[in-house]
């Protein structure tokens, strides 16, 4: 933690961000479009039903998966301009032949680009703590929500990072970051259903019923699937229901996890300017 | 301090660099001196540990730049040809940002980057934000960036490419500067006549093949037998014209209307045998000597006929 105050780099960016006056634009406007929602909603359930504080969780819902789809829509764009950013100011050939060796540029990348929308999650806590008051949610509810945002942010930041690094412009790099992203929440939900039903369609005297999505190749895959996941966890239950050998979140975090190293790792080594191959290492 | 032992370098088909041999001894002032595509950028992109070659082998200060990048980085300071600044910082944060990234203790910083904008004169433009200065103020700020850890070896990729005259003449007394600190320099340019007062050495490189090397005396005189000469005289320029066009050993010959360009491809006793020819002759000579001011015609000389 000391390091993170002595980090040239993020020194450098926290300067940079806090010091434009959109930093704080954007926060304040996001916590009013949030806030207005809420409030609309609030205000359109009491129009229409009599609702009763206690066992309600449909706005905590509905506020988990605004900001869920407000994530994946501005966490790959923030960090895939980490890199190729420095490239296209022509700063990142400089910062190559200083100390920083390319693992900590590419830590103290991942830091930045993240703080900020790290911070809009924080600062909504108070309204989920708003929302809370209408019930049919417990704190652990929230707490995994928390974890599962983390978990989310984390690896789209390292795939905007990952593509930052890969390709030479932010342009292509941000499309292709959004692309992964896009995958991983609807694409492996897609893939998950076609497998099922293939399987199903192709063996229909072995998996009758909903047998078939409790394989275990199958239920993996669904695991994987960040809006099952997060259904899991608010006890909404979209899709079929699976049996677990662990918590479903708890697996979903190892697995993302695992990917948010590798790509960290991946483009801490793609980022080295001389990549000596293993032959001439050895030698 | 430097030393290249054949260092090649191929981008795809195309030879960038082939086989390039140097050897800049400590507090040298060596000029790099090509044209556009040349090959210098690469060199120096692969002395500063960003590039790897295709094959050979570059030590700066004794370190391998391949294996031990590191302590190269230690010792070096890279100025590339074309480099960015961040928005939103002063020049002191600019500063105190590389500072930092070459692990220099914040206790030091303030002297340091005062005595660096001092250095550069940018000393009033300490709280200008760096994106609000001139290119000439840019470029000498990034001069100050590149010593910022104290280094021997300055890499500078044409540093006074885009400068307007005055700010050239700024950038080449700190250069004198940084030469009377005792620093091993190395610079490019492509454009000669600034570098001829401040280099000790000149490398002429064309398509990637170094050509020439050495002082700038031996380079221009030795390597070709071609010398660069300038001709003065009071009047008769008709008959001046006449005499050293009839000469077999001037190629050449540029009329600049007050005196007279030309290539000298003899030897001395050549060049003594014309005078004294011009001479008899009663034209009435007031200078005729070597044009050492003018680099340019020297890599003209010597770059003919190179590449075809
Ligand atoms: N990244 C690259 N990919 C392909 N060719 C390159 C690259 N960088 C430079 N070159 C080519 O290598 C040659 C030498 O370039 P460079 O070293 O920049 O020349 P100089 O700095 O002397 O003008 C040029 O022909 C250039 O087009
Ligand atoms: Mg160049």
């Amino acid at each position: 933690m000391t390091d993170f105050f002595t980090n040239p780099l993020i020194v450098k960016e926290m300067r940079e961000r806090f010091r434009t006056p959109k930093t704080f634009w954007i926060l304040g406007l996001y916590l009013l479009v949030m806030g207005a929602i809420l409030l609309g909603f609030i205000f359109i359930q009491q129009m229409n039903s009599y609702i009763s504080p206690g066992d309600n969780s449909e706005l905590f819902v509905m506020l988990a998966v605004i900001q869920y789809g407000m994530i994946c829509f501005i966490a790959p764009a923030l960090s895939a301009g980490a890199i190729s950013g420095e490239r296209e100011r022509q700063t990142l050939n400089i910062l190559l032949t200083t100390h920083l060796s390319p693992a900590k540029i590419i830590m103290s990348k991942i830091v930045t680009s993240l703080a900020f929308i790290f911070l809009l999650v924080v600062t909504s806590l108070p309204l989920y703590s708003f929302v809370i008051l209408y019930g049919g949610i417990s704190p652990t509810q929230l707490l995994l929500l928390l974890l599962f945002f983390s978990v989310n942010i984390i690896c789209f930041g390292s795939i905007g990072l990952f593509c930052s690094t890969w390709m030479k412009r932010t342009g292509v790099s941000t499309i292709t970051a959004y692309g992964l992203s896009f995958f991983l929440v609807v694409g492996t939900g897609l893939v998950f259903i076609f497998l099922g039903m293939l399987i199903q369609q192709m063996y229909p005297e072995v998996y009758v019923d909903e047998t078939v999505w409790n394989l275990l190749g199958i239920k993996l895959l669904a695991g994987m699937n960040p809006p099952y996941v997060l259904s899991e966890i608010l006890g909404e239950n979209i899709g079929p229901k699976l049996d677990w050998f662990m918590p479903v979140w708890a697996y979903f975090s190892i697995i993302y996890g695992v990917l948010s190293l590798i790509l960290i790792a991946g483009s801490a080594y793609l980022l080295r300017p001389v990549r000596r191959t293993w032959f001439a290492w050895k030698k | 301090m430097i030393r290249t032992e054949n260092l090649t370098k191929h981008y795809g088909k195309l030879h960038a660099l082939n086989d390039l041999n140097l050897e800049i001894g400590k507090g040298k002032v060596f000029g790099f001196i090509g044209p556009n595509g040349a090959g210098k950028s690469t060199t120096m992109m692969i002395l500063s540990t960003l590039l790897g070659p295709t094959s050979g082998r570059a030590y700066v200060a004794g370190y391998d730049v391949i294996k031990e990048p590191k302590d190269v980085r230690q010792v070096l300071g890279y100025m590339p040809d074309f480099f960015g600044v961040y928005d939103n910082l002063k020049a002191t944060e600019y500063l105190d940002f590389y500072a930092g990234a070459y692990n220099i203790p914040h206790s030091k910083r303030s002297n340091l980057i005062a005595d660096l904008l001092e250095l550069v004169n940018l000393s009033n433009k300490a709280d200008a934000y760096v994106d609000s200065l001139s290119r000439g103020m840019k470029q000498r700020l990034g001069l100050a960036r590149c010593l910022v850890h104290s280094p021997e070896v300055l890499i500078l990729d044409e540093p006074a490419s885009g400068l307007d005259p005055r700010a050239r003449i700024e950038m080449r007394e700190i250069l004198k500067k940084l030469r009377s600190m005792g620093k091993t320099i190395i610079i490019s340019s492509h454009i000669l006549p600034e570098l001829a007062e401040l280099c000790d050495d000149i490398g002429v490189i064309e398509k990637g093949n170094l050509i020439a090397c050495g002082s700038v005396d031996e380079v221009s005189v030795e390597t070709r037998g071609i010398a660069v000469m300038q001709l003065k005289t009071l009047d008769k320029l008709e008959e001046t014209e006449r005499i050293l066009a009839a000469s077999p050993l001037v190629k050449r010959l540029d009329n600049k209307g007050s005196h007279f360009r030309f290539h000298f491809t003899g030897n001395d006793s050549d060049k003594a045998g014309l005078l004294m020819k011009l001479v008899q002759e009663g034209i009435p000579v007031l200078h005729f000597g070597d044009s050492k001011e003018n680099l340019e015609d020297v890599f003209l000389a010597i770059t003919e006929g190179v590449g075809n």
